[in-house]
């Protein structure tokens, strides 16, 4: 993969930045929504709205660990654009009468546990498992999930709203996939040790405990949406495809780890999804309220144009 | 092309020609120093000359007033970051200051009291904008222009502009747009009524930890917009007692006790803010302590929390900018600008926060790449263009091809844990020792040898290297290519020792 200029990439970022008041949320079409898709859109949207924020305060802690200062502002950036389609896709559901006044959607537990997990953990992670992950629940979650919605969505306004979001989604995994090759250069006995290192600790053990039952959780909601879990397979491909596809890329232990759990993911008959299934199930049985205060970063998700 | 001097040589004769009704060419004196600016440099090398016999002085001030940083940043707040026993003139010391950390309103007073109690002002020529200084290589003279056209010339002259005294405004996407009302720090407009006003302060350096607690009281809605968090020192400021004022009055050397106990005091801090030692840490461990005291939620701690090395920028003193933020009127923006729009400030989460008022806390323009006016030596040479990658001098003061002229603050004066006015104080002496020099050994002037200058400057990188200023974080010390043309790498006590003596052998003496 030819290298991104970040310093490039940055100003094109800042040269692409979008606000919701550009958007007209009056414009017709809201009434293309039928009664029957209403409430499995309406728990569809809760869950991006909230994966986008796994993606927030995953780059929020990237932003913290980056090597240059180029990067650091770039991950700056993102965690403000995965917030930015937060508020896009809650103004959606706003549209379309999911939300009542400033109500927040619910987060389901899956996605509460992963995002507690970073707001806790995160910024004490090495950016190679950071760096490695995040692009996989990018491209995964975020990267299929769209890919459903525009599909069974006639709304115009959606397809606009998530034309700006794919743009800057594109340029997230553009970064994405150039630090990972990044993280994957150096001497491989090095890298091997550090990822052990990195392995053992706890607090990655815990990580993997929320991580595992979302991607499972998440192809159970996609499921009963009606939607073949096959195209969340297909994106989950498209992560070892891409960061496999350079020397480097491959070199990164982090890839390698996340790109074979990949693999167990999307094979149904493989005995990693008996103990991964029932700790959705066991996970489902958490009160929210036993999760911790919500974070106050919360505070401000905003449907609303202007503040 | 003609020079600046050039384009002015006929317009000032024929204004005073025109008021003295006639049509002589009046021929301009040749002051024996010329200064730039009468703020605490100006006036105070003007002080120190008077009490030297040298009288011939003349005062260029741009402003109607004097006073300098202190006329310009009368922001709600405004306040010295450096305790006022040592943020004053050792040889002119005031036993009333009111606070520990006087505000500006005070200092401003204590710059008119110098200029009264030493009758400075008959040297000042207020509403003098200087717009170019050049060199006359066969008379031995600078030449000032201001903005008018006057020319005022000068046997030595002394740049004392002050490094920050052009504000700057941030390079942000549409910011002519806003239609609301707009304020800089350093240009305060006392007319605006700040009540029930949705505010914006955009910045969070020195001014706006100063600025923000003062405005959350009075604004309905006050939004800050941080790029990167400081680290912030609480300030231990407190009224003076009664009793401290009357004994520094009766007993002189009880305040010069007290000055020289805080001089030292800040000269240990040296140890923890300009180089990385275990004391950094401890510096940082106290900022810290601060936070978490003063900041309850996760969130906002994180947001808070700097990522760079304590001293790699300047360290805030505040003990109450993170109550304020925690106001329920008040609230921290973090996310980027994405651009000023009629209305508000767009932000890259999606969302246009909108306001009645702009403040911008965002520092000044420094010249440390340029200088703010051109400055013509030996020649025709420009400084500018020589310091268009960088500024350098010898010791701070003196630049090699421009004869006698002298720098307040000049490149790599400045302190990061001491009092500027320490600094100045061992400047203004060096200045009296040069046009002491020209006076003994009749002269026309001092030009310090380009070796030298260059053997200095060449230490000076080399020391820097080692100082938390140039461990990685952009700050207004380096400029865009990283170089640091404005720390002095060491303590006070060492700045005073480099400027103590000046030594013949590193100038050319140029004769008559």
């Amino acid at each position: 993969m030819a290298t991104i200029d970040l310093d490039k990439m940055l100003e094109k970022i800042k040269d692409s930045q979008w606000a919701l008041a550009d958007i007209d949320w009056e414009a017709p079409g809201a009434d293309k929504i039928s009664p029957e898709q209403w409430p499995k859109l309406k728990a569809f949207m809760s869950d991006l709205m909230w994966i986008e924020h796994v993606g927030a305060r995953g780059f929020a802690a990237m932003a913290k660990k980056a090597p240059t200062d180029t990067l650091r502002e770039i991950y700056t950036y993102f965690h403000a654009e995965e917030q930015r389609h937060a508020n896009a896709e809650m103004a959606l559901m706003r549209r379309w009468g999911m939300l009542e006044g400033d109500e927040l959607p619910e987060p389901n537990i899956n996605l509460r546990l992963t995002i507690e997990w970073l707001d806790r953990y995160s910024d004490d992670m090495p950016l190679e498992v950071l760096g490695s992950v995040i692009p996989m629940l990018e491209i995964a979650l975020d990267g299929a999930l769209l890919k459903f919605l525009l599909e069974e969505v006639d709304d115009p306004l959606c397809h606009e709203v998530f034309a700006k979001i794919n743009g800057d989604e594109s340029r997230h995994l553009g970064v994405d996939f150039h630090v990972m090759e990044m993280l994957g250069r150096g001497k491989l006995h090095q890298l091997a040790v550090k990822t052990i290192g990195t392995v053992a600790n706890p607090k990655l053990i815990l990580g993997v405990l929320a991580y595992a039952p979302l991607l499972n959780k998440m192809r159970d909601n996609i499921v009963a949406m009606g939607l073949k879990e096959e195209r969340l397979y297909d994106a989950m491909n498209k992560y070892e495809r891409i960061g496999g596809r350079t020397e480097e890329g491959r070199r990164n232990p982090w890839f390698q780890i996340i790109s074979q759990h990949g693999k167990m993911v999307v094979n149904r008959s493989h005995p990693y999804h008996v103990p991964v299934d029932a700790l959705v199930k066991l996970t489902s049985f958490i009160p929210n309220r036993a999760v911790g205060p919500v974070p106050t970063w919360v505070k401000g998700l905003t449907w609303r144009t202007t503040a | 092309m003609t020079t600046v001097v050039e384009k002015a040589k006929t317009a000032p004769r024929k204004r005073k020609a025109t008021r003295q009704g006639t049509s002589e060419p009046v021929k301009q004196d040749v002051h024996e120093v010329l200064i730039v600016g009468a703020g605490f440099g100006g006036l105070g090398t003007a002080l120190r000359l008077q009490q030297d016999g040298i009288r011939d002085v003349v005062i260029l001030e741009r402003a109607a007033d004097i006073g300098g940083t202190w006329r310009d940043n009368t922001y709600p707040g405004a306040a010295c970051d450096i305790p006022s026993n040592l943020y004053s003139f050792s040889f002119a010391p005031n036993p009333d200051w009111s606070r520990s950390f006087s505000g500006s309103g005070e200092i401003l007073k204590y710059v008119h009291y110098l200029a009264d109690r030493f009758n400075l002002r008959r040297m000042v020529r207020l509403n003098r904008n200087v717009t170019g200084l050049e060199y006359d290589e066969a008379a031995g003279v600078w030449s000032a222009v201001t903005a008018s056209g006057e020319v005022f010339r000068g046997r030595s002259v002394v740049m004392a502009q002050g490094p920050l005294s052009n504000p700057g405004l941030p390079k942000i996407a549409g910011i002519d747009s806003f239609k609301g009302h707009t304020v800089h720090s350093a240009q305060w407009d006392h007319e605006y009524d700040f009540t029930g006003k949705r505010v914006a302060v955009i910045g969070t350096g020195a001014s706006a930890v100063q600025i923000i607690p003062a405005l959350v009281p009075q604004a309905a809605k006050l939004k800050v917009f941080q790029r990167t968090p400081g680290w912030v020192l609480p300030k231990p400021d407190f009224a003076t007692p009664g009793w401290n004022r009357t004994l520094f009055r009766k007993v002189p050397a009880s305040q010069a006790a007290v000055r020289k106990a805080l001089y030292l005091g800040h000269e240990s801090v040296a140890l923890g803010i300009v180089w990385n030692s275990p004391l950094t840490r401890v510096v940082e461990k106290v900022a810290e302590a601060h936070l978490n005291r003063q900041v309850k939620d996760p969130w906002m701690r994180r947001q808070l929390k700097p990522d760079f090395r304590i001293g790699c920028k300047r360290v805030l003193m505040s003990s109450d900018y993170y109550p304020a933020l925690q106001q329920d009127n008040c609230e921290l923006v973090t996310w980027p600008i994405a651009r000023i729009s009629e209305q508000g400030i767009r932000t890259a989460e999606g969302i246009e926060h909108q306001f009645d008022c702009i403040v911008f806390a965002t520092g000044f323009d420094v010249s440390n790449a340029g200088t703010p006016f051109p400055v013509r030596g030996v020649g025709g040479r420009e400084l500018g263009q020589e310091w268009h990658r960088g500024a350098q001098a010898y010791k701070s003061i003196n630049v090699s091809g421009y004869p006698n002229l002298h720098m307040t603050f000049g490149p790599n004066s400045g302190p990061g844990h001491n009092s500027a006015l320490v600094y100045m104080e061992s400047q203004i002496e060096y200045i009296l020792k040069a046009v002491r020099v020209l006076r003994a050994l009749e002269i026309k002037a001092l030009d310090v040898k380009s070796h030298i200058q260059a053997r200095h400057n060449r230490e000076i990188q080399k020391r820097l290297a080692k100082t938390n200023w140039n461990s990685g974080c952009k700050s207004w010390y380096l400029t865009e290519d990283g170089f640091n043309a404005t720390m002095y790498p060491g303590f006070a006590t060492q700045y005073a020792r480099q400027m103590a003596s000046l030594d013949l052998k590193d100038y050319a003496l140029i004769r008559a």
